[in-house]
């Protein structure tokens, strides 16, 4: 299967994170794929006709949406890997208003003559292009990526994750009587306990699975990088209060005093609140 | 030829990052000049602001994926610089274990897939050939290898970053997670395969690179000053004091992490947006400084472990110390490579690592603080300011690349120079520049964490008219 790998604005981890599959990446090399386009890897600098498009990172700037356009007019199927490709990830921190601003100002300064125009927004693809299918996750884990592609270039639906992250969490939800949230650093997580229950404020209850629960395992509060499962896919304006109600239940801290607390922390939310995620097209294609 | 012109080569392949040049010729079709720039902009700079710190370094992180975890390590010590804590030795043997891993992992992934391929084919090949997977095709065991190599990093970081990517174990005060003695004993055996087939791929190495000694000699070795950490002159990754050589070898100037940003200067040129780093004791442009795996060797004496030092004094004896030829860098990454395994063997093998005392309790001050980590292309700093909440009220960051950024941008120049002469354009010549810049490992996603980028060639007539945009 003649395949292109392409890079928009990202930061590389996500085809970084496909690398690490070690010997599954082998035999997906050797078996599936041939890699004909990859700016990372390979010499040629023109986009080939391929039957697959794998596309890391989101669209910021004019180049990406031509490049991107261009991808998919070239491509059989196209499937979007990681946050930013699917959601707008990151980068989607400088959608905020003065951010905005301040890029551009930062932007004019420059001899745009050379560099490539800004978009307004930074955008996932799907806000310009048709996708096949989203594998999501910042980075998404090397056995989702591998499983998924196996299934694609097989010709079969990959395996769907609907569920939310708490699903393939070990630690016990047991509800307790708190009065604050705490930071991360703020105290030790019991190794056993609901991180929630515990006053983190984890988001592995509104983020889809299909991870294996990296960082609740460890002790590190999710950040909901797998994007929202399939019950909230269509409803972001739920997820503020669905957390409210899922923290307040698992603490016993007033509603009112968690949205306090939430609010003075919006980066918690980025990858909910920031990104542009509306135009999924059917969640049947949500890895 | 009585028209000034300009060649572009876009995007540059096989580096990290979107990036591209541009040389320009004068009327008799001499390189009158050449640029290297970067085309993304993402904008970390504005949008980390009023950040909690205990989110920053696993957020910051995101800036480039392939060199993570030393941007996590680093944001992690600024912290705590700022807040004044001091993390466990236990703590700090893990992270340099992962800054190994990050090394293993960063290295492997040059050598075998990106720079590999300039050496193992001929100038002429069809370029559609010249990549890793033609390579694998031919000797399946050159790819088994390089997995091997980054299963072994991959493992470290899983284990240890309970990530392979953007790890989340590191937070301010020290690690969330202790090393078990099981997990010890996994990484431990990985470790010791790894070290030989580290020793096979720097023989693989060494081989072709005196093959194409005499060639990649000419492409490029403008003299600068060198810059890394060193532990009293030995190489060093985590810790350690910032030293400075000149040209010619001598330490011109030795100091601490605190007095980094005292001392390196930031410029800017309108026609890139990443920007440029040098020694402000000597003004711009003799403070043009190098980081990365040469300058490494350069600035240091010895390497701690024996294959790594064996191979150390090798290369001094090679090619002089300070040596200055750009494409060294392929060389020497690999002498990086194997400190990195045989030092990750070293810490494996010290039973405390296992102990419990990852962590110590912090408390969010007022502050400045500063974090510096050598990361696999040279010298990573991180400052910031915080509020007394533990929020970002202002940060600086300076990267490897933009310190590299004017050397890369000189040698471009200089290896262009040799290729093109009267307007005439020798085939592979493309490659040959893309070559330079490679050897540096630019990260273009770390250079521009702030703007976007992308590296390309165009041929341009007297008003700066695209005539040609050749792909190499």
């Amino acid at each position: 299967m003649k395949t292109s790998v392409v890079s928009l604005t990202c930061c590389a981890g996500c085809v970084s994170s496909f690398l690490n599959a070690g010997d599954a990446l082998l035999t997906i090399l050797s078996e599936d794929f041939e890699i004909v386009y990859s700016p990372t890897f390979v010499d040629l600098k023109e986009v080939p006709e391929v039957d697959l498009a794998i596309v890391e990172g989101g669209v910021r700037t004019q180049a990406d949406e031509s490049l991107i356009r261009e991808v998919r007019a070239k491509s059989k199927t196209l499937v979007a890997l990681g946050i930013c490709a699917t959601h707008g990830g990151i980068t989607t921190l400088g959608n905020i208003k003065s951010v905005r601003k301040l890029l551009e100002k930062q932007y004019t300064l420059l001899d745009a003559s050379k560099l490539p125009e800004l978009e307004d927004l930074m955008y996932p693809i799907c806000n310009f292009v048709d996708v096949d299918y989203y594998i999501s996750g910042c980075p998404p884990m090397p056995s989702l990526i591998v499983h998924s592609l196996k299934s694609i270039t097989n010709k079969k639906t990959p395996e769907r994750h609907q569920s939310v992250v708490c699903t393939e969490c070990h630690r016990k939800i047991i509800p307790a009587k708190l009065e604050r949230l705490y930071g991360i650093y703020e105290k030790e997580a019991d190794p056993e306990l609901c991180l929630v229950s515990q006053g983190f404020i984890c988001l592995g209850s509104l983020t889809r699975d299909g991870c294996g629960a990296p960082c609740p395992r460890a002790g590190f509060t999710c950040f909901g990088c797998r994007g929202p499962p399939d019950s909230l896919l269509y409803r972001t304006r739920d997820i503020y209060t669905f957390l409210v109600k899922v923290i307040s239940k698992r603490t016993a801290i007033p509603e009112e005093n968690i949205k306090k607390e939430l609010y003075r922390n919006p980066f918690v939310f980025h990858t909910f609140i920031f990104s542009k995620f509306e135009r999924f097209k059917a969640r049947e294609r949500v890895i | 030829m009585s028209q000034k012109r300009e060649i572009t080569i876009s995007p540059t392949t096989r580096i990290e990052g979107h990036g591209k040049v541009t040389i320009t010729l004068d009327e008799s079709g001499n390189v009158a000049d050449a640029q290297f720039y970067a085309t993304e902009i993402r904008g970390f700079d504005y949008f980390l602001k009023g950040m909690e710190a205990e989110r920053l370094p696993f957020i910051i992180s995101r800036i480039c994926g392939v060199c993570s975890t030393a941007h996590v390590l680093a944001s992690a010590k600024a912290i705590e610089n700022a807040y004044g804590a001091e993390i466990t030795e236990t703590a700090k043997k893990l992270r340099e274990l992962l800054l190994m891993g990050q090394i293993i992992s960063n290295h492997s992934l040059v050598f075998f897939f990106l720079t590999l391929p300039d050496f193992w084919f001929s100038p002429e090949e069809d370029p559609s050939k010249r990549n890793i997977f033609q390579i694998m095709r031919e000797k399946p065991e050159v790819g088994r290898k390089a997995i091997a190599l980054r299963n072994f990093a991959t493992q470290i970081l899983n284990i240890i970053g309970k990530r392979e990517v953007h790890i989340v174990s590191v937070i301010p005060g020290g690690l969330i997670n202790s090393l078990k003695e099981r997990e010890r004993a996994i990484l431990l055996k990985l470790s010791e395969n790894v070290c030989a087939i580290t020793k096979e791929a720097l023989e693989l190495g060494k081989e072709l690179f005196e093959k194409n000694w005499q060639e990649f000699k000419m492409a490029g070795d403008y003299k600068t000053n060198y810059m890394a950490l060193t532990n009293n002159g030995a190489m060093e990754f985590y810790d350690g004091k910032i030293r400075v050589v000149n040209h010619e070898g001598e330490t011109i100037a030795e100091f601490d992490a605190q007095q980094y940003m005292q001392n390196i200067e930031e410029k800017r040129y309108e026609w890139t947006y990443a920007k440029f780093a040098y020694l402000k004791a000597l003004g711009w442009p003799n403070g043009i400084v190098q980081v990365g795996p040469t300058p490494r060797l350069n600035v240091n004496r010895r390497a701690a472990t024996k294959i790594a030092d064996k191979e150390l004094q090798e290369f001094k004896t090679k090619f002089g110390s300070p040596a200055h030829a750009t494409l060294l860098f392929d060389y020497a990454r690999l002498i990086d490579l194997i400190y990195a395994c045989e030092r990750a063997n070293e810490i494996l093998e010290d039973e405390s690592i296992t102990r419990n005392d990852v962590r110590v309790k912090i408390k969010a001050k007022q502050g400045i603080g500063i974090g510096i980590v050598e990361a696999p292309r040279g010298t990573l700093a991180h400052m910031y300011s915080l509020t007394r909440n533990g929020r970002l009220r202002d940060l600086k960051l300076i990267i490897p690349t933009q310190i590299n950024n004017a050397a890369i941008n000189l040698n471009v120049k200089d290896a262009a120079s040799e290729f093109i002469r009267r307007g005439e354009v020798k085939p592979g010549l493309l490659n040959r520049v893309e070559m330079v810049i490679r050897a540096y490992d630019p990260c273009i996603k770390c250079a521009t964490r702030n703007v976007g980028e992308n590296v390309s060639l165009e041929i341009k007539n007297y008003d700066g008219k695209l005539l040609k945009t050749i792909s190499s």
